[in-house]
């Protein structure tokens, strides 16, 4: 138990407030074609695709729950949509177990659509209308691109923020 | 971290929390509210202040690198709205002006009690011989050959050349223009002149005693009745002088661009003594005169006695600014035709 507590979950914390504060100060400010970058939800799937869909669910989980604190949402709205991004970029580690860069790009994009996607989805099935519109199309596409570009070098980051080492393999020398 | 809990039971375990909180936090809960406040508050507050201490400077160069060019455009157009600005406030300020000359010259035609067209003067004389303005009311407006131009501070001319939309202004001191004028003695004049014993023969006093202010300057005060209380200790005494106000008439004539005018006194045995530097003149009016009876013209600012005979040449210095002419009115007074020709 105390390593739950003290080992992946508190820096979990510290980099899940440094992301949500770029977030808020980079990010917000400089938007793409108005479709405003998704950080936090890159950094989840970054976590997803380096530890699974588990740790993936419990970054998106936590980093969204801190989203949520922060914003405006229902508390647990985008702690539950960027779980299931997380959750669906962690999917690559149940195909390859070390997934190539690229692969990992591809899932955090994928990830990152669902996140995003669930948003609003989840929004409207508690009652919070409004939000499910044509903009998403092209929303999805921009904030997924996002994540799939900054997935490479958040993976470090996202590896050591859910405690996941790097495999390892020794060759054998008779 | 999670080796104790299989995958699925770790997924269900944040669904259900989710649900669990998006449940509380929809029914309004005060826990909630402030977990809000205070992370807000404390936490994010002192994280943003951290990141952007670190973010705001990199944010800056390159918003330099990147934005230069449109920054450079932005401050332009800032620059070009700048200079437009401040074309505005110089055409406000120019319209305040305007408008301050313009009720100047109005006022002045309007204490004589002559119906005047306002004009802009809108073009000067090409030639070094010749002392003209060009303005921009002609026929159209019911300007006519010889009726007297004036600015705000007196007479400056008169017309020479009509034209439907223009005319032709003849300045008072080219040397083609003459008209009648007198000279009025101030009232500290007037009352040196009744304490000092006159000489006979110089000068004929006219011992009338004003009775309409259209003879007086526009912006003095009517001095044929002056009005002094005294107070002090003793009971306040009042004292009314009844002034008499002496004239002394002529031909008025210009003499070329930046000279005085000079007075020839109709009377050759005008007296040199009861005219004095600082007398007002203005014109005489009469049947033969181009312009009506009481229009500012200037000071005397010098006296000259021709050796050998009692008569004085009188230069008069001008009220009206000729080389700063803008607005001017031309009264609307048809002067005798025969004048007109002179």
């Amino acid at each position: 138990m105390p390593r739950v507590l003290f080992g992946p979950a508190l820096r979990l914390l510290p980099i899940g407030l440094l992301a949500l504060s770029l977030q808020r100060l980079v990010f917000a400010v400089h938007p793409v074609h108005d479709v405003k970058l998704q950080f936090v939800l890159a950094l989840v799937v970054a976590a997803g695709a380096a530890g699974g869909p588990d740790r993936g669910a419990v970054a998106g989980f936590v980093l969204g729950l801190l989203y949520d604190l922060n914003g405006t949402t229902p508390l647990g709205l985008v702690a539950l949509a960027y779980g299931f991004g997380g959750m669906t970029a962690g999917y690559v580690r149940t195909l390859v177990s070390e997934p190539q860069w690229w692969i990992a790009s591809f899932f955090a994009a994928v990830g990152a659509a669902v996140g995003e996607l669930s948003v609003p989805f989840l929004g409207q099935m508690i009652g919070d209308d409004g939000w499910i519109t044509s903009r998403l199309l092209v929303e999805i596409p921009i904030v997924a691109g996002a994540a799939a570009l900054l997935c490479p070098a958040l993976m470090p980051i996202a590896r050591w923020m859910v405690g996941v080492k790097r495999k390892k393999w020794k060759v054998m020398v008779e | 971290m999670f080796a104790s809990l299989s995958r699925r039971r770790v997924i269900l375990l944040v669904v259900l929390t989710c649900l669990l909180l998006i449940t509380l936090d929809k029914r309004g809960n005060p826990v909630i509210d402030r977990a809000r406040g205070v992370f807000a508050t404390l936490i994010m507050r002192p994280v943003d202040t951290a990141t952007n201490t670190v973010v705001l400077p990199l944010e800056r160069a390159w918003d330099g690198i990147t934005n230069y060019d449109d920054l450079k455009k932005e401050r332009d157009a800032l620059y070009d709205q700048v200079q437009h600005m401040r074309g505005n406030d110089v055409k406000a300020q120019t319209a305040i002006l305007e408008a301050q000359e313009l009720l100047r010259v109005t006022e002045l035609s309007d204490a004589l009690g002559y119906t005047a067209v306002v004009a802009q003067v809108v073009g000067d004389s090409p030639s070094n011989f010749q002392n003209t303005v060009e303005i921009n009311v002609g026929t159209a407006r019911g300007v006519k050959v010889g009726m007297p131009v004036t600015d705000g501070a007196g007479l400056i001319g008169k017309i020479t050349k009509v034209f439907p939309d223009h005319s032709i202004v003849l300045l008072a001191t080219d040397p083609s223009y003459a008209i009648a004028a007198q000279i009025l003695a101030t009232p500290e004049e007037v009352a040196a002149e009744t304490e000092v014993s006159t000489p006979s023969g110089i000068f004929v006093p006219d011992s009338t005693t004003t009775s309409s202010t259209t003879t007086l300057p526009f912006d003095l005060p009517d001095p044929a009745i002056s009005t002094t209380t005294t107070s002090s200790t003793l009971p306040p005494v009042t004292t009314t002088t009844i002034l008499q106000i002496i004239r002394e008439t002529g031909a008025l004539e210009g003499q070329g661009i930046g000279r005085p005018l000079v007075l020839r006194f109709t009377d050759s045995s005008s007296a040199v003594t009861s005219v004095r530097v600082g007398s007002i003149v203005d014109t005489a009016g009469g049947n033969s005169s181009l312009a009506p009876h009481g229009i500012p013209i200037g000071i005397v600012t010098r006296v000259v006695t021709e050796t050998g005979s009692s008569n004085a040449v009188v230069e008069v210095t001008l009220n009206a600014r000729l080389e700063r002419l803008n607005f001017v009115a031309v009264l609307l007074f048809e002067p005798n035709q025969n004048a007109v020709g002179r």
